[in-house]
């Protein structure tokens, strides 16, 4: 679905990204892994076109992503971050209805609303729609935000750390939502995440960076490794297999 | 600091010898009266006024800066200066006969109100938004300057608070600046102080995790800042940029220890004033440009530049 | 969503424009009413200028307690007269209402925000560092304004002090004619674009995600907002904060962000307001103060319990 090829990135004087060559599997679940300052959420804003890389190129469906005008890009792919605080006097209903605004421009359609009333219903959102988007909980309104990302209709959706300072339901919760797109609607989904096991046990493909350098990629079962991992994090890892999923032990004091 | 200490000398040697009669040093020695009286009525205690306000301005300006943890605030842009002319304006109206104490006591109380008042305004603002906080400074000193104006207005004494607001040094003789001697002790309070003020400058969780008494030291900064701003606002009118600039560069080269830097902040805050009167006085010979307006060109020039360098950092 | 009592402005609104031109020496007298006529054409014009100029900003910004105002434009008209008055002394005085005046004025403030503007593309500044530039400017502006007014004669003083606030005595019809196209061309291009403007008041990164070229349009409406602002000053004088008010009491009481609701809401808050102000200028001060003093007092004060009564603003 998207490609990247050879992609440099740096801010003032620091290269962030190095020579980055990789593909992101069509209709799949991909998980973008790393410490911290490994240039995930930088790869991520890149393919987002939130930041225009210094050297490299970006393809979607393979044409360069220069080539797209903003709202042409907008149409096809989807990006949500995070909303440390909003304040904006919003209903949810309305803010879902601005994910239809690349394919609108503001004039809402009887297709654009059937599009809002399936994102709403598709999270389970119903008896929240009338709700100002400030007054929600945490939780509820980075699942109001995902619904507005699920309205866009796009065939691929972005998210950098959509998990953050969520509890462990409403994790879940976006987790599961996130693997019905791909399964049920044919989504790619590519998304920052720092909790290794929801990754695992989510996603189809990993793709873990280091130093801003693609460190491994592949299939779930080729990254989980442990010798693998714990050379990713610089941590001693233990990879177990339970029940069909997987947990990483990385919390033992050796 | 040392090539500091000789341009302010320099400086001051060139201030006490420029005016409208040209000060001949031979005659100084050579102890003429004429002179001598010149020197000391008007040249020498400009000097000193120049100095202290100067260093004065400087250190009220990192002492904020602290206290509100952002790099772009100084009295001229958190209201301070509003508030001591409308303290002022109301001493000239309810106590007309009253001399420059009374009125100074008065524009320091409501100083430090208008202190105390923006510092909880500040405090409930997200860290995010700590760019924008000069201009919720200075839209609060709006909105105390639209209280002055409105009771000027009902005073018929409009023109007159144009007047202090501009800061002049010319008018300074000798028994007229004396007021200003109180930025000694607040100079050395602070310096006595510095390390509570760098603890501060970390937030309030953090210093009172390290044992500071927030609110005991915010009350006395902000004692500090309404003497100083009070002092100089009275006696010479008001200054733009010194506080913010001055700061700002020595922040930039020698970091924020306050103890450390403190007496590089004053002294650089009376050499830029120093300057600032010299080229004010030169300019124009022999008419001199009021000192509000060359730092306020000097300092705003030097201001823009940080600015587009990418901010302070 | 709709806000269902309109009337609640609407019928204040009417009350005191009818108060405004007939209560009083106006009744009857045909003249008098045309020149009040006139005058309530201005405040129309002055309060759309406000109330949109201010919304658009900080829904650029992403901040409500800005206004143009901080950018420095009314610094440069402060600047620009007290330069008139250096140049052509008391009688030069071209005062701003009157057409030529105001073109002049005009110009000024307009090239003013057309530097800064193109200061904000070459140096490709992020907006903040943008706004701290117009303050800077701003504030060296106002300094050497006010030492120009110092040096002006006491009759001269008393021009240029005049000038310094907002009212609505000095347009001219003419001025109001060349301004009035302008502003309603602005008016009508805002609000057919106010899905746009609610895209972007989710900040620059998910109105991009969204299909907006953010920095473009940044560009765009802080072009149109810097026009409103300076037509605003250059015909009735600053109006300092007053759009920070009008805008936030209109986010008050339409009780959302969109802008289809906000920025028709302002623009009669506004005009409530600077009609309630000639109102109690005329009836309860008896002149003793003036529009520009009353309407700063005023929102100053509403200004100081917004920032105290909202735990964070951003």
């Amino acid at each position: 679905m998207i490609s990247v090829h050879a992609l440099s990135h740096h801010y003032v004087g620091r290269t962030v990204l190095s020579g980055i060559d990789t593909v992101f599997p069509t209709g799949k679940f991909s998980a973008l892994i790393g410490a911290n300052g490994a240039g995930k959420s930088t790869l991520l804003m890149l393919m987002a076109r939130q930041l225009q890389p210094a050297a490299g190129e970006l393809r979607l469906a393979g044409m360069p992503l220069s080539q797209l005008t903003v709202r042409q890009f907008a149409q096809q792919v989807a990006t949500l971050r995070q909303f440390p605080d909003f304040r904006l006097r919003l209903t949810l209903e309305e803010l879902v209805a601005f994910g239809r605004y690349p394919h609108s421009q503001g004039r809402l359609g009887p297709a654009d609303k059937a599009a809002v009333d399936d994102a709403i219903d598709y999270l389970g959102l119903a008896s929240l729609r009338g709700r100002y988007v400030d007054e929600l909980s945490g939780g509820q309104r980075q699942l109001a935000f995902l619904a507005m990302t699920i309205a866009q209709q796009t065939p691929l959706l972005l998210l950098d750390e959509p998990l953050n300072n969520l509890d462990i339901r409403h994790a879940i919760d976006i987790m599961r939502a996130l693997r019905r797109l791909c399964d049920e609607r044919g989504c790619t989904v590519i998304m920052v995440i720092h909790d290794i096991n929801l990754a695992a046990n989510y996603a189809d493909h990993i793709v873990a960076m280091k130093h801003g350098r693609v460190y491994a990629s592949g299939e779930v079962a080729e990254v989980m490794q442990s010798a693998l991992l714990g050379e990713v994090f610089g941590l001693d890892f233990e990879v177990q297999r339970q029940h069909g999923g997987y947990v990483c032990n990385y919390f033992t004091y050796r | 600091m040392r090539l500091m200490l000789i341009a302010i000398v320099l400086l001051g040697g060139l201030s006490l010898s420029l005016g409208s009669q040209t000060l001949q040093w031979a005659d100084v020695l050579a102890g003429r009266e004429d002179t001598w009286l010149t020197l000391q009525a008007s040249r020498l205690p400009r000097l000193l006024a120049l100095l202290l306000a100067g260093s004065g301005l400087a250190v009220c300006g990192v002492i904020l800066q602290h206290m509100v943890r952002n790099r772009f605030v100084e009295p001229g842009t958190t209201g301070g200066l509003e508030a001591a002319k409308l303290g002022m304006l109301v001493s000239l109206v309810l106590l007309p006969d009253a001399g420059l104490l009374p009125r100074m006591v008065l524009a320091m109380l409501c100083c430090l109100l208008a202190g105390l008042l923006l510092v909880m305004l500040l405090r409930r603002m997200p860290v995010h938004g700590q760019t924008l906080v000069p201009v919720v400074g200075l839209l609060y000193g709006a909105v105390l300057a639209a209280l002055a104006e409105f009771y000027a207005y009902r005073h018929h004494l409009l023109q007159d608070m144009q007047g202090w607001l501009l800061g002049d040094f010319s008018r300074v003789l000798a028994g007229q600046y004396e007021l200003l001697y109180l930025i000694v002790p607040a100079t050395v309070l602070a310096y006595v102080y510095a390390r509570r003020f760098t603890v501060m400058g970390m937030g309030e969780q953090m210093a009172s995790a390290l044992g500071l008494g927030y609110a005991a030291t915010l009350g006395l900064g902000l004692l500090l800042v309404a003497m100083v701003v009070a002092a100089t606002v009275i006696t010479v009118g008001a200054i733009p940029f010194v506080g913010l600039v001055v700061p700002n560069l020595v922040a930039m080269r020698y970091g924020e220890n306050l103890e450390r830097t403190l007496p590089l902040v004053a002294g650089g805050g009376a050499l830029l004033l120093l300057l600032c009167d010299v080229v004010g006085r030169v300019l124009m010979h022999p008419f001199e440009v009021p000192i509000a307006l060359t730092a306020g060109g000097l300092g705003g020039l030097v201001f823009v530049y940080l600015i587009l360098r990418g901010g302070p950092r | 969503m709709r806000w269902r009592y309109p009337w609640l402005i609407l019928l204040p609104l009417l009350l005191l424009a009818a108060l405004f031109l007939l209560q009083g020496p106006a009744w009857g007298n045909g003249y008098l009413l045309s020149r009040r006529l006139w005058r309530l054409g201005a405040m129309l014009l002055a309060a759309l200028c406000v109330a949109l100029s201010s919304i658009v900003f900080q829904t650029l910004s992403g901040n409500r307690v800005l206004s143009p105002a901080v950018m420095g434009y009314e610094a440069a008209y402060g600047l620009g007269q007290a330069l008139m008055v250096l140049v052509g002394g008391a009688l030069g005085v071209v005062q701003p209402g009157m057409a030529g005046g105001f073109l002049l004025s005009l110009g000024w403030v307009l090239g003013y925000a057309w530097l800064l503007q193109r200061w904000l593309g070459r140096a490709s500044l992020r907006l903040e560092q943008y706004l701290l530039l117009g303050l800077v400017l701003g504030m060296v502006m106002d300094t050497f304004a006010q030492f120009a007014r110092f040096g002006a004669s006491p009759g001269e003083f008393a021009v240029l002090q005049g000038l310094t606030y907002s009212s609505f005595n000095r347009v001219t019809p003419q001025a109001l004619l060349y301004a009035a196209a302008p502003v309603a061309l602005a008016a009508l291009w805002l609000y057919r674009r106010r899905a746009e403007l609610d895209v972007l008041l989710l900040g620059r990164e998910q109105a991009t995600a969204l299909g907006v070229d953010y920095l473009r349009c940044q560009r765009r409406y802080l072009a149109l907002a810097a026009v409103l602002a300076a037509i605003c000053t250059s015909l009735v004088g600053p109006t300092a904060f007053m759009g920070v008010l009008v805008a936030n009491l209109a986010y008050a009481i339409a009780g959302s962000s969109r802008h289809t609701l906000t920025m028709p809401l302002g623009s009669a808050l506004a005009l409530l307001l600077f009609l309630l102000a000639q109102w109690l200028v005329e009836h309860v001060f008896n002149y003793r103060t003036t529009v520009g003093i009353l309407v700063n007092l005023l929102c100053g004060v509403y200004l100081l319990a917004l920032l105290l009564r909202r735990k964070g603003f951003a």
